[in-house]
């Protein structure tokens, strides 16, 4: 494994890198989500007393900086870097910011703010939390739960809901325009147009930039409830899902820890590898699975790190506290 | 001057710094020259409702809040509120 790996906690960050765990970094906040860029950390973190803000650190971890009062916040999820700088940022209630500065302060997105479909919008068990943002050319994509997947084709100043034939079993219209609870959405990197999204009802790819979607867990996947999904960059037709049990037990399917894969675009799906531990009622959040052209890594609620380059899973760290976020990095 | 003492993780957060003497004649000024201020107040200004401020060991709260005064030789301090089992 030659990436780092950065692994939010509820009890703070740790890196794996090498073979070791360092850590805990930033002691006391829970960290949502955490991410590298241009040599920079960014720490979604949040505190039951002092609230949420962008931690943000230029010498690895040793030391951090606080981002600027980000008002009406009130959870940091996931920080997405945008090139030259800038960075978006997605939070509870519903909310998106974008930093031109590097992450020192943060405005807020009002086409997202003052959504027309926003009173429909509704707070899933983890809030109404905007926690999936990809920055693509031609396009910027969020998804907040429970709103629903959002495009902006203008740069963020206007935002479409890309929801149809997206199920939302839990409300009383099953395809409604908004308020579907998205658990994670992905762009594939190299194939423009390709969107995978892990629901809380279903498992769905789209090929036309969210226009359309088809579901795919009812191609042989244990479940259709899960929260993190992984992608292959160099492969579109692969992604990978951890499966659990729906949707007030939230552990992992069958009482087994598995990855599944398709390498076929959700056209079939087959657990992945070897070396997981079973029995396992673990579980994975929605920050809890990353992947790199070097392999796939996931994180538990048990604190355990998994990690692999070829199938053959390795336990990279156990013990760790409750684990909200794995993201792979080049430091 | 007064002292104004904080909580590990605050201390952490003001670059390890647990004790600070400053001068002010309120509560209020005492914590807002601080360099983890951003930390106690929320977006309106107030006090976020689980940090607590003692003044010689007597809760502001009961006391003229943020605006109870402060002389020299005082120790203002912040205590995060810990809730339950």
């Amino acid at each position: 494994m030659s990436s780092t790996l950065l692994v939010g906690t509820r009890k703070g960050l740790f890196v794996i890198r090498d073979g070791g765990v360092e850590g805990p970094l930033l002691q006391g906040w829970e960290v949502f989500h955490a991410i590298a860029s241009g040599g920079v950390l960014y720490a979604a973190a949040n505190h039951f007393v002092y609230g949420a803000i962008v931690q943000r650190s230029e010498d690895g971890g040793a030391t951090w900086e606080r981002s600027e009062p980000i008002e009406g916040l009130k959870r940091a999820w996931h920080v997405e870097p945008a090139g030259d700088g800038a960075l978006y940022l997605g939070g509870d209630p519903g909310c998106l910011f974008r930093s031109g500065d590097g992450g020192r302060t943060w405005e807020p997105n009002t086409a997202i703010a003052e959504h027309p479909t926003r009173e429909r919008w509704q707070p899933g068990a983890g809030g109404l939390c905007c926690h999936s943002i990809q920055v693509l050319p031609d396009a910027l994509y969020v998804a907040i739960s429970a709103a629903g997947a959002f495009r902006s084709d203008d740069g963020g100043e206007t935002w479409t809901p890309i929801n149809k034939e997206v199920a939302a079993d839990f409300l009383p219209e099953k395809y409604p325009e908004v308020g579907q609870c998205v658990h994670k959405l992905l762009a594939h990197p190299g194939r423009p147009g390709r969107l995978w999204q892990q629901n809380h009802c279903g498992t769905y790819r789209s090929d036309d930039r969210g226009e359309s979607w088809e579901r795919l867990d009812g191609n042989g996947l244990p479940s259709s409830f899960g929260f993190g999904i992984a992608l292959d960059p160099a492969d579109p037709d692969v992604a990978y899902v951890f499966p659990e049990q729906a949707d007030e037990y939230r552990v992992a399917a069958e009482g087994r820890l598995a990855v599944w894969r398709t390498g076929d675009a959700g056209a079939s799906w087959a657990p992945y590898g070897d070396g997981l531990p079973a029995p396992a009622w673990a579980g994975v959040l929605r920050e809890g699975m990353s992947f790199d052209a070097d392999g796939v890594y996931f994180g538990t609620q048990s604190g355990s790190v998994f990690v692999t380059r070829d199938g053959g899973w390795h336990e990279a760290a156990s013990q760790l506290p409750a684990i909200y976020s794995v993201e792979a990095a080049e430091l | 001057m007064v002292a104004v003492v904080l909580p590990s993780l605050l201390a952490t957060q003001a670059g390890g710094r647990k004790r600070f003497e400053v001068d002010a004649a309120t509560v209020e000024s005492a914590l807002r020259g601080l360099p983890i201020a951003d930390l106690l107040f929320d977006d309106d200004g107030a006090l976020r409702p689980l940090v607590n401020v003692y003044v010689d060991g007597a809760d502001v709260r009961y006391a003229d809040g943020l605006s109870t005064p402060v002389s020299g030789g005082q120790t203002v301090r912040v205590v995060t509120a810990v809730a339950g089992g």
